[in-house]
């Protein structure tokens, strides 16, 4: 597949609920291939969104477009979805919820058995097959809720917070399978508010905010668009230079230092005259590349 | 198609399997026997030795006939039970009941108080007196003139034994009458023979002369409004539960991004049904085949047996309006269910619906006496109502064809109606989760969704 196809087109798309409009004309594209983040704080409308693609929910207006035609029932068998709130049948066995799944996306039973020790053996859950979910730890649950996502091999993946409660080893997993997933041509939707997990992993990305989109394009773009004003500063004394709000528009600390937003037309050289006048000692002055997270609280703090 | 079936196959397999069905299907019969058995055995239980009485005969001559009259009584009931030896497979509980007290309270130890021309109430003081030292439960006083007016008194120590109450009072009525028919010079023996009552046979009218109806398709019908009615309690929760479980579990979300809501609610319901007519054809099966064998033991003993007289189209239509009367309320608990979050507000508002199929079932009362009333034909289309009331009609008045399948098609698209409505309420509701939903808002979920 080339990266020029769509997998997923969203057309001036509006849902509202009641008096509470959840995604106000909202276009995206998704393009096939690639790992898309939809990003956005709490109650941003992302999982309204994604529950439209995947046909839960129709749109008031505006109009859904997967794999180049409306959204039917006949093409959900073609959708992979993880949703953020998930559970499994407390007392049925693992393997058996499995095969039940798979059923419910038109997977024959034979070929499901196949698949389901595979990615039970791949996501080191193979002697669980045989035990109710109530046995499971969290984790090893939403592993399991993530081969039902998988099983049917859709060619569209949308997961909701996959990461959310696993372990830094699982993490690790589930992203190399995601990345596998890619090779193979998949397209991947990934909702998360990690935003260092998002950084590294999508290639495009969608920031909303309050139901609308506030921020789009890939994560190059993104970024380099950032880029010239956000500065690294590791120094001793001048903070005061650092309070004046026509400078700087944001402040972020870390253990090893502070990073800093640049205000409007200010440029670096200014704020670095400024800070040597202010009688700091600098031991890092650097031009960087802000991270997803500083954008991501910048654009949102800025609506 | 194929998803419809993965959601029965997987309702039903895992209930099927589960412990809890299997503990039912055994103890269910056995709670229900017990009911029936355990009543009779407390009742028959004997407490303590024969009641004593003693009788203080002022007639002279009452005493050796109320003695045969007590004592021999058991003789008696014997020779009455021969001759209706037929009926006793249809005695009502009442009339069992009342034959448990019977053979309890069949020990009399009696005792004669001659008056020797003592006061009665000297007597009275000293009866009292044993009655309350406890080496007597009671005596009884025949007045002089008991034959012709007088009022015989029993002083007991326990007078709320209706029991000994009732037979005492029978007792006496049987030697008095005989005392009196005796002095009339009239054998008693006779009398009891010419008053032997009439059998009345009930015949109903159709086209190739009167058929006998003893009143079994009558039975059926109640049987089957018995059975629909637990059916309904039993598995009416379970519907309630398995789509709440799906909410609480968060796995709803799941199922609706792979398979429609119709399909899924309808699914569920199905699977639950198979659930219930499995366990149900265990149950029929093993009553049948104990029934069988009942019937065998009965009929080589040469009881005149024979099967129950009604025309096969009518169990046809049994089953018809059975599964009716099972899916109609199971989808008024699906409804329950997908508006509400948690189990327990489930059963809180699913308490009223117990109600509505106990209204169906008593209904058969004036839906029988007046079958073809217009309160009869309206409530046979009422849904809720139709499964009881139009089977009463079929059995006692049998309506023309069309009310028949009107009948079933009103409430199998009822059926269908709240079906396809559950199913929209589900979904809407799962989107919404965790809040509470109103009646207003559940009619704006129906029509957006």
């Amino acid at each position: 597949m080339s990266n020029q196809q769509t997998t997923v087109l969203i057309d001036k798309v509006t849902k509202r609920f009641g008096e509470f409009t959840a995604v106000s004309s909202l276009s995206l594209e998704v393009r096939a291939g690639r790992i898309f983040g939809l990003l956005g704080p709490n109650g941003a409308g992302k999982t309204t969104t994604i529950r439209m693609i995947v046909n839960i929910t129709a749109p008031d207006t505006g109009a859904i477009t997967v794999f180049g035609r409306l959204i039917t029932p006949e093409l959900q068998d073609r959708i992979g979805y993880l949703p953020e709130e998930r559970g499994l049948y407390k007392k049925m066995k693992v393997g058996d919820q499995l095969k039940f799944f798979a059923a419910l996306k038109n997977v024959d039973a034979k070929e499901a058995d196949e698949r389901i020790d595979r990615w039970l053996g791949r996501l080191k859950l193979a002697e669980w097959k045989n035990k109710k979910s109530v046995s499971l730890s969290k984790g090893m649950q939403q592993k399991v809720q993530f081969i039902t996502a998988i099983l049917h091999e859709p060619e569209l993946l949308i997961l909701d917070e996959p990461f959310s409660g696993l372990d830094p080893v699982n993490v690790e997993l589930l992203k190399e399978i995601i990345f596998e997933e890619r090779a193979a041509g998949k397209t991947i939707i990934l909702s998360t508010h990690q935003m260092e997990l998002a950084e590294k992993i999508c290639d495009d990305i969608c920031l909303l905010n309050r139901s609308h989109k506030v921020l789009e394009g890939s994560i190059r773009e993104v970024k380099r668009a950032y880029s010239r004003n956000a500065v690294a500063l590791r120094m001793e004394g001048g903070e005061e230079a650092l309070s004046d709000q026509s400078l700087v528009s944001k402040i972020e600390r870390h253990s090893d230092g502070i990073e800093v937003l640049l205000a409007g037309k200010t440029d670096a050289q200014t704020l670095l005259q400024r800070l040597l006048a202010a009688g700091a000692k600098i031991e890092r002055f650097e031009m960087i590349e802000p991270s997803l997270n500083t954008i991501f609280i910048e654009k949102v703090s800025e609506a | 198609m194929k998803k419809f079936f993965a959601v029965v196959k997987r309702e039903y397999i895992q209930r099927v399997r589960s412990r809890m069905f299997i503990l039912i299907t055994v103890l269910g019969p056995l709670m229900v026997s017990m009911f029936g058995v355990v009543p009779a055995l407390i009742l028959s239980i004997r407490t303590g030795g024969p009641v004593r009485i003693a009788v203080v005969d002022q007639t002279g001559k009452l005493y050796p006939v109320l003695y045969d009259s007590l004592t021999d009584h058991a003789d008696m009931q014997g020779a009455t039970a021969g001759q209706a030896h037929a009926n006793v497979l249809n005695k009502s509980a009442g009339q069992r009941l009342e034959q448990i007290g019977d053979q309890q309270e069949r020990r009399f130890e009696l005792e004669e108080v001659r008056p020797q021309q003592r006061p009665l109430h000297e007597i009275k003081k000293e009866l009292s007196a044993r009655v309350l030292a406890k080496n007597l439960d009671g005596y009884l006083i025949l007045p002089a003139n008991l034959l012709q007016d007088g009022k015989p008194e029993y002083f007991g120590r326990n007078t709320g034994d209706v029991f000994t109450t009732k037979f005492l009072r029978e007792a006496l009525n049987r030697a008095v009458r005989q005392e009196r028919l005796t002095e009339a010079n009239i054998d008693a023996r006779i009398v009891q023979e010419l008053s032997e009552p009439v059998q009345l046979d009930a015949l109903r009218v159709s086209a190739d002369g009167g058929v006998r109806d003893s009143g079994e398709g009558f039975a059926l019908v109640f049987g089957a409004g018995f059975i629909m009615y637990l059916t309904i309690l039993l598995y009416g929760q379970m519907t309630l539960g398995a789509i709440i479980e799906e909410k609480e579990t968060r796995i709803a979300e799941i199922l609706f991004s792979s398979v429609k809501p119709f399909t899924l609610m309808m699914g569920k319901l199905v699977g639950i049904s198979l659930v219930a007519l499995t366990q149900l054809a265990i149950w029929g099966l093993a009553f049948v085949a104990f029934a069988v064998y009942g019937v065998g033991l009965l009929a080589a003993r040469g009881m005149p047996v024979h099967l129950p007289n009604v025309p096969l189209v009518a169990f046809v239509y049994f089953g018809l309006f059975f599964l009716l009367g099972y899916f109609v309320y199971s989808t008024i608990y699906a409804l329950i269910g997908s508006m509400v979050t948690t189990a327990q507000e489930g059963g809180q508002l699913s308490m009223p619906v117990v109600f509505l199929p106990f209204i169906g079932f008593y209904l058969f009362i004036p839906v029988s006496r007046s079958p073809d009333s217009s309160l009869a034909f309206w409530v046979s289309l009422v849904p809720f109502f139709s499964p009881m009331t139009m089977l009463t009609r079929i059995v006692t008045q049998t309506p023309p064809f069309w009310q028949i399948a009107l009948s079933l098609l009103v409430g199998f698209g009822t059926v269908a109606l709240f079906t396809w409505v559950a199913a929209r309420i589900y979904r809407v509701g799962m989107l919404m989760a965790g809040k509470k939903a109103t009646i207003p808002e559940v009619v704006r979920w129906v029509r957006q969704a």
